[in-house]
């Protein structure tokens, strides 16, 4: 009679206690990007590619999250080591308690903007939250930030799912887009595409930074140390030539053709190497863009007290973080 | 006896199947003439059958279970079609009461009893007051605001019974109507349709597998044999008109039970 | 008879389970010690509290939106199912494809959804109709159909017209398979319009659970997540409940065996 209850409830308690944490005890590593492959992420893929992970002894395996969890609720579950966010993200983590850090950043500069039909004749972000109309967009940091600077806003604003479809519909239909992708997209299908850049408001996240557990940090610093530095390998590489990877990606992501993924991938150049990268380093971050998010993020209410800024990144060097 | 056929009409059969031809007959007469039935062309329920029955008899029909005397009677009604055959009836409106009673659940006593005149299309006063002297004819005048839900199952049959008569029905066709009620009710109920045929004077087809029953009832017997249903026997039932309980314990009641009896058994009962 | 004793004991087993899966909500939440995946009690129920305003104005969004598909679905529902019974021919023709009703997966429609209303309570109430009216159209037919043969032969021997047998006969023949039906639209309606604010529901002020549910769940705020959740279980337990009583008002002269 005991043993009747007692092995499907053991079995059960076994089942949610191995859901819930993952044995990290091989050396394969999960690398989890939070979108599909895109030039966005054509360094990683390239890290992998010419090895520049292989020769550091790291087996890592590459793959791309859902919509479901955010990333960094993956990496502070153990369900990945090291995972793909933003940097907004890594402090609303961190003031959820979640011990997550920024190892490295591709993008210096926030990619995402917002594209508007260029017939609607806007001159510039204000108008276009001033206006009437629909605006697409996810529920982020971001929108929070434009919508607070825009105030009283006038455009209706609902959710975004992917796509230009609606877009594409209806002439006064804004949406959210990563200026590398939606708008190249929308002119190979013959519309009227201008973007504005979120960045250009004032609010500018690192974004597409690698984030590992800070726990990692502390127990395997060289094993982190070589990942960012694997990173910046791929990553150079992927500047210098990106056909050979972009090809590679393209036969993972069919949806979007060859012509895309080239002028994507030359589009988004500029926003991943800046002056900062040039002199410092590829992916390196400073200690006051983290402080001036953190205060953006609490006077949005999107956080709900000040995080550590230092206690949020390392650079691939290990410095300017602990 | 059955007068020459005045004209030829066609009575629009209420399933909208195409109807046999029936002859208008001078008295409320019947006549089931060569009826054939076929089911799914192989299975042959009746065969040939010829019957003729006067205006206001009293017909018992039995047989063997199965044996196609509900088929006969949704056939007479109009329900169904023969595969063969006609029928013909004369003028006068038709009732059929069920196995079980099939009440509306959602309508009280009284709507229920008015609910043939509703479809007909009389006005709302005058099918209620059919519908009150309907059920008054059965005893059931204080149960009239009540729900079937509320009643036995020998009330369910007696409303039942007061939904066939309120178009005062010529013909009046029942099938085992009290099979379902105990003992003491079916008796009882017996005993009250007796009474209001005796008032009205409708011709009667009532289907029933029990010869005590269809003794105490008919003036008249039919037994039909097993599958395929043929005529076994037909034989009048002549006992007084008026018929007290009493009589089932006479010698000549049994006697005339033993003899349907007999016709079941030959009839492969 | 409703006596002390007996409410006592029809509402004690359920306040229980309630409390039990309270507790083991805490003690799951305590071992588990991540708030941004499971919140413990306390904190949801402190969340409620904090944004009670706000929570309320969503509710209500959401609340219209939910009545107006369910009724749309209750009416649209019942309407199809009337005419698919009546014809035979449309019946094997269209019935098949209603089903498509249910499985359509919503996020696919959405920006069909937004082109064609707009965003906003339009769309909203639109999914949450799609989502919700199978049921009602499967239910209303199958009940439709099963009506009582021998009650069929009555209205046939009385030469009754195809509207009697329907209005007298069918239709409130089939009235507890409707609610069946309707029973299950009501949860279904509460999540197509939580679903369709999650993607065509508009932002700001007094935006639907959905929406809100979707931004907290982006700022980790995993404790309003399931405030909204909880609001939205009890906007349909609510709906439920009404439709029961309901049910129970109209079919209560019924109760008949030989039905259903």
């Amino acid at each position: 009679m005991f043993s009747r209850i007692a092995i499907p409830l053991f079995c059960s308690i076994a089942l949610i206690g191995g859901c819930a944490k993952s044995d990290s005890g091989n050396s394969s590593i999960q690398l989890t990007l939070d979108w599909k492959p895109e030039p966005e992420f054509g360094g990683f893929y390239a890290a992998r590619q010419d090895g520049a992970f292989s020769k550091r002894g790291l087996d890592v395996h590459i793959q791309s999250a859902g919509e479901g969890a955010d990333t960094w609720q993956l990496v502070a579950t153990g369900k990945t080591e090291f995972a793909t966010s933003t940097a907004d993200q890594v402090l609303i983590a961190r003031g959820q308690n979640a011990d997550v850090i920024a190892i490295f950043a591709v993008y210096q500069t926030f990619p995402q903007g917002i594209m508007v039909h260029r017939s609607r004749g806007f001159t510039s972000m204000k108008d276009v939250f001033t206006n009437d109309g629909v605006l697409l967009a996810e529920d982020n940091s971001w929108l929070h930030f434009l919508q607070k600077k825009f105030s009283p806003v006038r455009v209706k604003i609902t959710g975004y799912s992917g796509g230009i479809a609606e877009f594409m519909a209806k002439k006064d239909y804004s949406q959210q887009c990563f200026v590398t992708s939606e708008p190249i997209l929308a002119r190979h299908q013959g519309g009227d595409p201008q973007t504005f850049l979120i960045a250009d408001e004032g609010f500018n996240p690192y974004t597409t930074v690698v984030i590992c557990k800070g726990e990692l940090w502390r127990t395997h610093p060289d094993e982190v140390k070589s990942m960012a530095a694997a990173c910046r390998e791929g990553w150079q590489d992927y500047l210098d030539h990106p056909e050979p990877v972009n090809a590679i990606m393209h036969g993972m992501n069919p949806d979007m053709d060859m012509q895309t993924f080239t002028e994507a991938a030359e589009a988004q150049k500029p926003l991943i190497e800046t002056d900062q990268t040039r002199s410092a380093g590829l992916g390196t971050m400073t200690l006051d863009r983290w402080k001036t998010l953190d205060g953006q993020l609490v006077n949005l209410g999107v956080i709900d007290g000040s995080v550590d800024a230092a206690q949020c990144f390392i650079n691939p060097d290990g410095q300017n973080g602990k | 006896m059955v007068g020459e056929s005045a004209a030829i009409v066609q009575r629009t059969s209420p399933g909208r199947h195409a109807p046999a031809l029936f002859a208008i007959i001078r008295e409320a007469n019947m006549r089931v003439q060569n009826v054939h039935k076929v089911f799914d062309r192989e299975v042959v329920a009746i065969e040939n059958l010829t019957l003729e029955i006067q205006s206001g008899e009293f017909v018992a029909i039995l047989g063997p279970s199965g044996c196609g005397k509900t088929t006969l009677l949704r056939i007479i009604a109009g329900l169904d079609r023969p595969s063969a055959g006609a029928v013909e009836m004369g003028e006068g409106k038709i009732a059929y009461v069920f196995q079980d009673a099939h009440l509306l659940p959602w309508r009280n006593v009284l709507r229920n009893v008015a609910l043939p005149l509703e479809l007909i299309g009389v006005s709302r006063i005058e099918r209620l007051a059919a519908a009150m002297e309907a059920l008054r004819q059965v005893g059931l005048s204080d149960a009239i605001r009540r729900y079937p839900a509320q009643l036995s199952g020998g009330m369910k049959m007696r409303v039942s019974l007061a939904r066939a008569l309120v178009t005062k029905p010529k013909f009046l066709l029942l099938d085992e109507p009290f099979a379902a009620l105990d003992e003491i009710t079916r008796q009882k109920l017996d005993e009250q349709l007796r009474e209001l045929w005796l008032r009205h004077r409708m011709t009667v087809l009532f289907v029933t597998h029990s010869t005590a029953e269809a003794t105490f009832l008919a003036n008249r017997a039919v037994v039909l044999s097993s599958r395929p249903a043929k005529l076994v026997q037909d034989l009048t039932i002549d006992l007084p008109a008026k018929r007290e309980g009493s009589l089932r314990s006479e010698p000549a009641f049994a006697a005339i039970t033993r003899l349907i009896y007999g016709a079941l058994e030959r009839g492969g009962a | 008879m409703k006596t002390r004793g007996n409410i006592f004991r029809s509402l004690l087993p359920p306040v229980v389970v309630l409390i039990l899966a309270v507790a083991a909500m805490e003690i799951a939440a305590r071992m588990l010690n991540e708030p941004f995946l499971l919140p413990r009690p306390g904190a949801v129920a402190l969340a409620m509290v904090d944004h009670r305003m706000d929570l309320a104005a969503s509710l209500w969004t959401t609340t219209q939106a939910t009545l107006i598909g369910f009724f749309a679905s209750a009416v649209a529902g019942v309407a199809v199912a009337m005419i698919l019974a009546a014809w035979p021919l449309a019946r094997r023709a269209i019935y098949p494809y209603t089903v498509f009703f249910q499985t359509v997966p919503i996020v696919a429609i959405a920006p069909l959804l937004v082109i064609w209303c707009g965003p906003g309570i339009g769309a909203v109430a639109l999914s949450s109709f799609i989502v919700s009216v199978f049921p009602v159209i499967a239910n209303t037919m199958a009940g439709l159909l099963s009506t009582d043969p021998a009650l069929e032969d009555l209205f046939r021997l009385y030469e009754a017209s195809p509207w009697a047998r329907l209005w007298k006969l069918k239709l409130p023949s089939a009235m507890p398979s409707i609610f069946t039906g309707l029973r299950i639209a009501a949860g279904l309606a509460v999540i197509g319009t939580v679903v369709g604010e999650f993607l065509v529901g508009l932002f700001g002020p007094g935006e639907g659970l959905g929406v809100r549910i979707i931004s907290a769940k982006k700022t980790g705020h995993t404790e309003i997540v399931f405030a909204a959740v909880l609001l939205a279980s009890l906007l349909g337990l609510a709906m439920f409940a009404a439709i029961n009583l309901a049910a129970k008002l109209l079919l209560r002269r019924w109760h008949a065996p030989e039905q259903n």
